[in-house]
């Protein structure tokens, strides 16, 4: 079923996905050697520009959860999964912009709008509620692509899998389209609180190995995401995984310890309050391992947002 | 008309333009490199430099507040040595103006960190951060005890032959009082005001939002107050003054030049648009081009008067 908020709509390229319509199973949009060399291993330097741009759609994904599209080619060629946005609400009812994970790329959603970007989010407080009432036509400040992003891996044989807690979903479509060359369906569990905080999953049924858990049972497997994870990680040769993770902090925790005890190599995407994105107001910072028994404060914005989770002294 | 002659002078200081970027929100300058040619701004403050370097508080450090935020980031910086090191060197190229920052927990360490700026290329200025609300030791104390100000200022005048700046705290009774000890300390140009101490409140969880409790309030919500503050020195001392508090678009920065400030420190913008100050420095110019005024030095002091102070 179409969202409330898109009925009557013109939305000509509306992808039934991102509506969480049913549609056929296809391929990536992602899937030539080209896409996957510009989102590759590779470190590129790619200059954050700060422009205000187009609202294309707001789609209201049910129960607080809501994927934006903007018009902002050029700043989203070069981004790879898990970079991110400071997105601004011109008209100053808010100060500082917030960050936001971009959710998809072009061709990420097969009928997103060419050259389009998709950020998905859950209102949560002052800044993502004057977001969620914007319509087409509105315009954002955007400033990207900032952020590490994820690596994909370059070597043949890895097995990625993917894990998600709630909203924490964010930066994942992305990643299975990056993916697709090389993994065509990846692992992934999914989990959240019910059945009405998983935003996307029909979407991930139909492009990875979904394992969905829930915990109060509304949906899937009752209980957390470490429990699937942990079997996972017992069957499976520890080498060759590869986990992303992105979701709440106290589940950051409980992957990485799994993932420590597996000796598997773990990446979380972190989130944290930040007034600026690109560096200066240090108000992001995770502490991280340094030599000896110290440690240090680095920054979500610069040195993540995605770190390995050995590096975090948590 | 000819385009506006935009430089100031502040005593020993010459700025090409009166914008600078405020310190703790411009890094240590290459962090903005992406965004625009130093060059088109007057000069920038640093993040604040300490003998040693400092790991700051433990998040979370920051939280937005109506027309402002709280910041208690406690002066995490790569200390002096690195600075000089690491950072100084790529900043030489840049026709700007670069102002070190400078903390310490006792007269020695300001003492220390001045008179390491001195030895170096580059610098054109220092600026004492006696004011910091965020630090268990020093800050404070130096920010709101007229004795212990004009100690160390004192102290850093004998360290340093670069241009002294001292940025004066809020969170006090009356500024003037520290205005003045800071000029006889021998400052040459006093910048003003640092943050206000705040406390916002997690009513869900009944905590402080900020593991240290308060905060430093900055952004346009404490406008109003700086240009008060700005204004009652003018009349007080007679050094040249640097504005600072909320400034977020040239008409803001204005405020504070006619109210008598010879120069200005954009800080919160920088995190909203990192060319803010640039945006300020095109919006200066065009209002000079309007109002038919030659030169941004003509604005400085003439609130309702017309005439210089």
């Amino acid at each position: 079923m179409l969202p409330a908020a898109l009925r009557g709509v013109k939305a000509p390229h509306l992808d039934p996905r991102i509506a969480g319509r049913r549609s056929p199973p296809g391929g990536s949009a992602l899937t030539d050697g080209h896409a996957l060399s510009i989102l590759g291993p590779r470190r590129e330097v790619s200059m954050p520009q700060d422009l205000r741009v187009p609202v294309l759609r707001n789609v209201d994904l049910d129960h607080g959860s809501f994927l934006v599209e903007f018009d902002a080619p050029e700043m989203v060629a070069p981004m790879r999964p898990a970079q991110f946005f400071m997105i601004g609400i011109p008209g100053g009812e808010t100060l500082l912009r917030r960050p936001y994970s971009v959710c998809g790329l072009p061709g990420t959603f097969e009928d997103g709008t060419p050259g389009a970007a998709q950020v998905l989010y859950r209102v949560v407080g002052r800044g993502t509620a004057l977001l969620a009432a914007l319509r087409s036509g509105a315009v954002l400040d955007v400033l990207g692509p900032l952020g590490n992003g994820f690596e994909i891996p370059a070597t043949e044989g890895v097995v990625p899998v993917l894990v998600a807690g709630g909203i924490g979903a964010a930066p994942f479509p992305a990643l299975v389209a990056a993916l697709a060359a090389a993994s065509p369906r990846p692992r992934m569990i999914y989990g959240a609180r019910t059945s009405h905080d998983l935003p996307l999953a029909d979407w991930f049924a139909r492009r990875t190995e979904l394992e969905v858990t829930t915990e109060d049972g509304s949906a899937g497997r009752r209980g957390r995401v470490t429990e699937p994870l942990e079997d996972l990680l017992a069957s499976t040769h520890p080498r060759t995984i590869h986990v992303y993770v992105c979701g709440p902090d106290p589940m950051l925790r409980a992957v990485a310890r799994l993932a420590a005890r597996y000796a598997v190599r773990c990446d979380l995407a972190l989130e944290a309050h930040m007034a600026c994105g690109f560096g200066v107001c240090l108000g992001c910072v995770v502490p991280t391992h340094r030599a000896g028994s110290d440690f240090a404060y680095e920054r979500v914005c610069v040195e993540g947002p995605v770190l390995e989770a050995g590096r975090l002294a948590w | 008309m000819v385009s506006p002659d935009l430089s100031v002078e502040l005593g020993p200081l010459r700025l090409k333009n009166p914008v600078l970027a405020a310190s703790g929100t411009f890094g240590y300058g290459a962090e903005f490199l992406p965004y625009f040619d130093l060059g088109a701004i007057g000069g920038f403050v640093t993040k604040g430099l300490s003998p040693a370097p400092r790991r700051g508080n433990p998040p979370p450090r920051i939280v937005e507040t109506p027309a402002g935020m709280l910041n208690t980031i406690g002066l995490q910086n790569v200390g002096v040595d690195a600075f000089v090191r690491e950072k100084l060197p790529g900043l030489r190229a840049y026709d700007t103006a670069v102002i070190a920052n400078v903390f310490g927990e006792t007269d020695a360490e300001y003492v220390e960190v001045c008179a390491k700026l001195d030895q170096v290329e580059g610098v054109h200025a220092v600026e004492l951060n006696v004011s910091c609300p965020n630090v268990d030791d020093g800050g404070m104390i130096y920010g709101t005890d007229p004795g212990a100000l004009e100690r160390v200022t004192r102290a850093c005048r004998r360290a340093t032959r670069l241009p002294l700046i001292v940025k004066l705290s809020p969170n006090v009774t009356d500024i003037r009082v520290t205005a003045r000890a800071a000029a006889e300390g021998g400052a040459d140009i006093l910048s003003l005001v640092n943050t206000f101490v705040g406390m916002a409140v997690d009513v869900e969880r009944r905590q402080p939002v900020l593991t240290k409790v308060s905060g430093g309030l900055s952004g346009p919500a404490i406008r109003p107050l700086a240009v008060w503050m700005t204004w009652q020195v003018r009349q007080a001392v007679p050094l040249p003054l640097i504005g600072i508090g909320g400034i977020l678009e040239a008409p803001d920065a204005i405020e504070f030049l006619l109210v008598g400030a010879s120069a200005v420190q954009v800080g919160t913008a920088n995190f909203v648009h990192p060319d803010a100050a640039v945006r300020v420095v095109r919006g200066i110019e065009a209002y000079l081009v309007r109002h038919e005024i030659p030169a941004a030095r003509d604005l400085v002091g003439t609130l309702g008067t017309g005439l210089g102070p």
